[in-house]
């Protein structure tokens, strides 16, 4: 179960969040909501799973897409998503997630979802290990 | 100083973006004791010539004496900030309008800022 600190005017809260189980094959789809204010512009709507640490966001995958956001002549919120595919490129595992609208200096960046996507293991090929006889009788 | 129709307010919105409807109201106030006829007029001053006039619907009233008077009027915002002049007139009892009172009012042009992004949330996650 993943969280996120949101600020409150009782300091910071603690929101337990649901996490996705996802494995290789499926597709994340992370929805954001983001404000906006000005004359219209394309940018990057930018989304990555990894893990969140002291020296920052490890990205383990991520996704991106333009997005055309149009004239806003006061602040504005819109939503968009943005979908990552999951590949045998991450282990089994739990991990966080966080988008950012923007290139290589982004213009803003979410918070944080700590522990909200597990990865689950490859599920391994049939096979048989061992039988033996449970019973026998006439019929 | 106006002889009877005064002009005491020129009520306009301080910005229009380019190509809307501005609204305006002139308020003229009939100085005189009893009851006369007033006219308003009104013209745009942004840089072309002759300036464009201002239209109000309903541009005279008979108003009473110490009476003010709220005449609407309107104009499509130009490229550039503009000017109002407002004119008032009173109607002489030898069948002519006067002109009387001036006043001027700016409407600056409203720009879109740079666009610019104040917050971003991941709201759901979903396996698709």
């Amino acid at each position: 179960m993943g969280a996120v600190y949101l600020p409150s005017q009782y300091g910071l809260l603690l929101l337990p969040l649901a996490n996705v189980q996802v494995k290789a094959g499926d597709k994340l789809r992370i929805t954001c909501r983001y404000s906006h204010l000005g004359k219209a512009e394309s940018q990057t709507l930018y989304a990555a799973i990894g893990n969140s640490g002291w020296a920052g966001f490890d990205e383990v995958l991520h996704a991106s897409k333009t997005i055309s956001v149009p004239e806003d002549a006061s602040w504005n919120y819109r939503e968009d998503y943005v979908d990552i595919s999951i590949t045998t490129a991450i282990s089994a595992g739990f991990y966080d997630l966080y988008a950012k609208i923007g290139g290589t200096i982004p213009k803003v960046i979410s918070p944080t979802l700590l522990d909200v996507v597990e990865v689950l293991g490859q599920i391994p090929e049939s096979q048989f290990g061992e039988i033996s006889i449970t019973g026998y009788a006439k019929v | 100083m106006a002889q009877y129709a005064d002009i005491i307010e020129i009520v306009a919105p301080a910005e229009a973006a380019q190509g809307s409807r501005v609204d305006i109201t002139v308020r003229v106030k009939n100085t005189y004791s009893a009851a006369i006829g007033i006219m308003v007029g009104g013209a745009l001053e942004y840089g072309v010539s002759p300036w464009p006039g201002i239209s109000f619907p309903a541009p005279s009233a008979n108003v009473a004496g110490g009476a003010t008077y709220s005449f609407s009027g309107y104009f499509t915002m130009p490229d550039k900030k503009v000017t109002i002049h407002a004119y008032s007139y009173w109607y002489g009892t030898d069948g002519s309008w006067y002109f009387d009172d001036e006043m001027t009012k700016v409407v600056n042009l409203f720009s879109v800022p740079e666009s610019q992004f104040g917050s971003i949330e991941i709201t759901s996650y979903e396996r698709r």
